[in-house]
């Protein structure tokens, strides 16, 4: 007899009736007993060796093992036993013996005499010289998720018959078990989940220190890295070398994933070490191409600019090896690209003796280089639409009296507007020749002072300082280095410019807009030889000269302009101002 | 620009008070001139000074190469955030000696 349907037939003798059997409360005590070990424990191990000792002396079998599915569940694994025989670790097809068509069919089986069941294996009993009369078999599943079985093996005592009700406690028990190893492996996941999220915010940590600190607002050099997911492919960096030149660089890798963020910070690392010794950036990206190409994985790549920048003469030796063109634009507001001279790294090896990769050499004479991933030109600004190059460039020539650093802001803006998911990082890295820029327009004027070129005049001249910084939300420090800059380019005037003719008069005009403090000193005197004017540490004390050095230490940029009438001096001093936020 | 002169322990103090600009830093030099002629340990007391330019720093200077010359001590003492501020700007921060308190400099 076999494949009793759970439920049994109603009118057979055992099954459970409150007023036929005082033993139900037996039954109820074993369930509690199991439902308590299960609910408390996230081993699997342990829990089911607990759950089948329980069954098995609760239903007097004489052995019963527990099989779980696995391998896709195409097998069964016995992972716990009891009895005579220990047959942990034996492995079934996930179809085999009555076990299997218990798993497979989804129904409890009920075999009083195995020898009369075509399901049933003889080769185990065979191994083990154990004797199999009947067996008593539930399947353990969680909602539509198949778990495994338990299966008991001769019942003891009396007929040595299972019952219907035998049937339902295993069946119960089993469902609870189910329960429980599917609990004890979803916390398993879960832990794993946690290992891994915390193994993928250690990367994210790791590429964010690859990443350049950020400078002040007068620092030529500046960049953005936006991951869209956890980890970037793409980088910049940017060092300066020992004579003041600027070493910078932007990578795109393709691909996205964890393998993409590796390999990024593999030529990330090799730029750093590289750019230390080798000051030309062809030859140093023919050799991270070999080095690449040396240890490449299949398929992976790497688009790059790299060049040096020197902010004396605005100068840019530049090499770009398969990366988007960089735009270069002028002052005037125009732009020029700069298309690629080889291929992506790690592709080819280049052929010795070859002419290796070219650099291009040419001056920014006062304008920007802009070098950004295809994360910006493919981005999504709204309505399906990309921002393309023309969009990159329309929100340069916007924002172009700005500083840097709003521009990139501007940019990601821009692409952040749609709060869509982003698919590609968002990579910008900005060099702008601040030392050439022509004096741009002029900042609204805060503050204008005129003064007699004489030393008692000079407190009045350092006070409408102070309270004009006061204004703008400069730092005590900045505001006390900002009067004994304009302190000392008030004494030279009263010094120096009017010392061989009568003295005149002087005007200071504090000019502010976000992110810009800007004095504008002019003078009627004759005009100064401005060679005396450029800072240069003197062997002995002077007064005059230190004070040149002082202003030039503590502004971010000091020229002389003509002057509107034509005569006389007029001395523009800039300092940029970092965390601007109102203007005044 | 106000001044006090006390002396001390041998040395002579010189108290500077208020703005050491071009306007007042002539007299500055005529005062510290004089002080280390007559003193053989001189001590500038830069506590209450709210601002010096490089006017007022060429005077130290001056000073400090003319008491080198007549080989009398001489140092500055508690200088006020402002002046320490303008010494470190003119690189001499590490020329003079500087001590935290006029009494570090009198038992030095």
């Amino acid at each position: 007899m076999s494949g009793i349907p759970p439920g049994g037939d109603r009118r057979d003798p055992r099954r459970i009736d409150r007023r036929k059997h005082p033993a139900l409360s037996g039954h109820l005590e074993l369930l509690s007993r199991m439902s308590g070990h299960l609910a408390v424990t996230l081993n699997i191990e342990e829990t089911i060796q607990k759950a089948l000792d329980l069954i098995v002396q609760f239903v007097k079998a004489e052995a019963g093992s527990l099989f779980l599915l696995e391998n896709n569940d195409t097998r069964l694994n016995c992972k716990a036993s009891v009895g005579p025989v220990d047959i942990n670790g034996l492995i079934l097809q996930a179809d085999e013996g009555i076990v299997g068509q218990c798993v497979t069919g989804n129904r409890s089986r009920m075999v009083r005499d195995v020898s009369e069941d075509p399901d049933f294996d003889q080769s185990i009993d065979e191994s083990t010289g154990f004797h199999t009369r009947s067996i008593l078999c539930a399947p353990m599943n969680v909602q539509d998720t198949r778990v495994g079985a338990i299966e008991l093996i001769n019942k003891q005592g009396s007929d040595g018959l299972f019952s219907e009700p035998d049937l339902l406690m295993l069946q119960t028990l089993a469902a609870a078990a189910a329960l429980a190893i599917h609990n004890a492996r979803m916390a398993e996941e879960l832990v794993e989940q946690e290992r891994v999220s915390r193994e993928i915010e250690l990367a994210i940590e790791m590429q964010r220190s690859l990443l350049p600190r950020a400078r002040a607002a007068s620092f030529p050099v500046s960049g953005i890295n936006l991951p869209a997911y956890e980890v970037s492919g793409d980088f910049y960096d940017y060092f300066e070398l020992e004579d003041g030149r600027i070493y910078f660089s932007l990578g795109d890798v393709s691909g996205k994933g964890m393998d993409a963020a590796l390999l990024m910070s593999k030529t990330a690392s090799l730029f750093r070490c590289l750019g230390k010794t080798m000051h030309e950036p062809g030859a140093l990206l023919a050799t991270i191409n070999k080095e690449l190409c040396e240890t490449a994985i299949n398929g992976m790549f790497v688009t790059m600019v790299c060049g040096i920048f020197d902010p004396v003469s605005g100068e840019v030796r530049l090499a770009n090896t398969g990366h988007e063109p960089p735009l270069v634009r002028a002052p005037e507001g125009t732009f020029r690209a700069l298309p690629a001279s080889a291929p992506p790294l790690g592709i080819l090896p280049l052929a010795a003796g070859g002419e290796g990769i070219l650099d291009e050499t040419f001056r920014l004479g006062g304008g920007t280089l802009y070098i950004f991933t295809d994360g910006v030109t493919e981005g999504e600004i709204g309505n399906g639409r990309r921002m393309e190059v023309e969009g990159l460039m329309n929100i340069i020539n916007e924002h172009s009296d700005r500083l840097v650093a709003d521009q990139i802001s501007a940019v990601v803006k821009r692409l952040q507007q749609t709060g869509k998911q982003r698919h590609d990082d968002i990579t910008l890295l900005v060099v702008d020749d601040l030392a050439s820029k022509p004096a741009g327009k002029t900042p609204p004027l805060l503050t204008r002072l005129t003064f007699r070129a004489e030393a008692d005049e000079l407190h009045r001249v350092r006070e409408a300082v102070r309270q004009a910084c006061e204004r703008c939300g400069c730092t005590p420090e900045l505001t006390q280095d900002l009067v004994i800059a304009i302190g000392e380019a008030s004494q030279n005037i009263v010094r120096h410019a009017y010392k061989d003719v009568e003295t005149g008069e002087a005007t200071l005009e504090i000019l502010h807009e976000k992110g810009i403090l800007e004095f504008r000193l002019l003078d009627s005197a004759p005009p100064v030889d401005r060679e005396k004017v450029k800072p240069v540490w003197p062997e002995v004390i002077k007064p005059g000269g230190l004070g040149v050095c002082m202003i030039h230490d503590i502004m971010d940029k000091v020229e002389f302009l003509e002057a509107p009438s034509g005569t006389g001096n007029l001395l523009r001093m800039v300092k940029y101002l970092e965390n601007d936020a109102d203007e005044t | 620009m106000k001044h006090e002169i006390i002396n001390k322990q041998g040395a002579t103090i010189i108290e500077l008070k208020g703005e050491v600009d071009l306007e007042n830093s002539p007299a500055a030099r005529e005062l510290l001139l004089k002080s280390i002629k007559d003193a053989s340990r001189v001590l500038v007391d830069l506590s209450s000074v709210t601002y010096i330019d490089s006017s007022g720093v060429a005077s130290l200077v001056e000073a400090l190469q003319a008491a080198k010359k007549h080989n009398t001590v001489f140092a500055l003492a508690a200088a006020s955030e402002p002046t320490r501020r303008v010494l470190e700007l003119a690189r001499l921060d590490k020329v003079f000696t500087i001590y935290e308190t006029v009494d570090a400099g009198l038992t030095d």
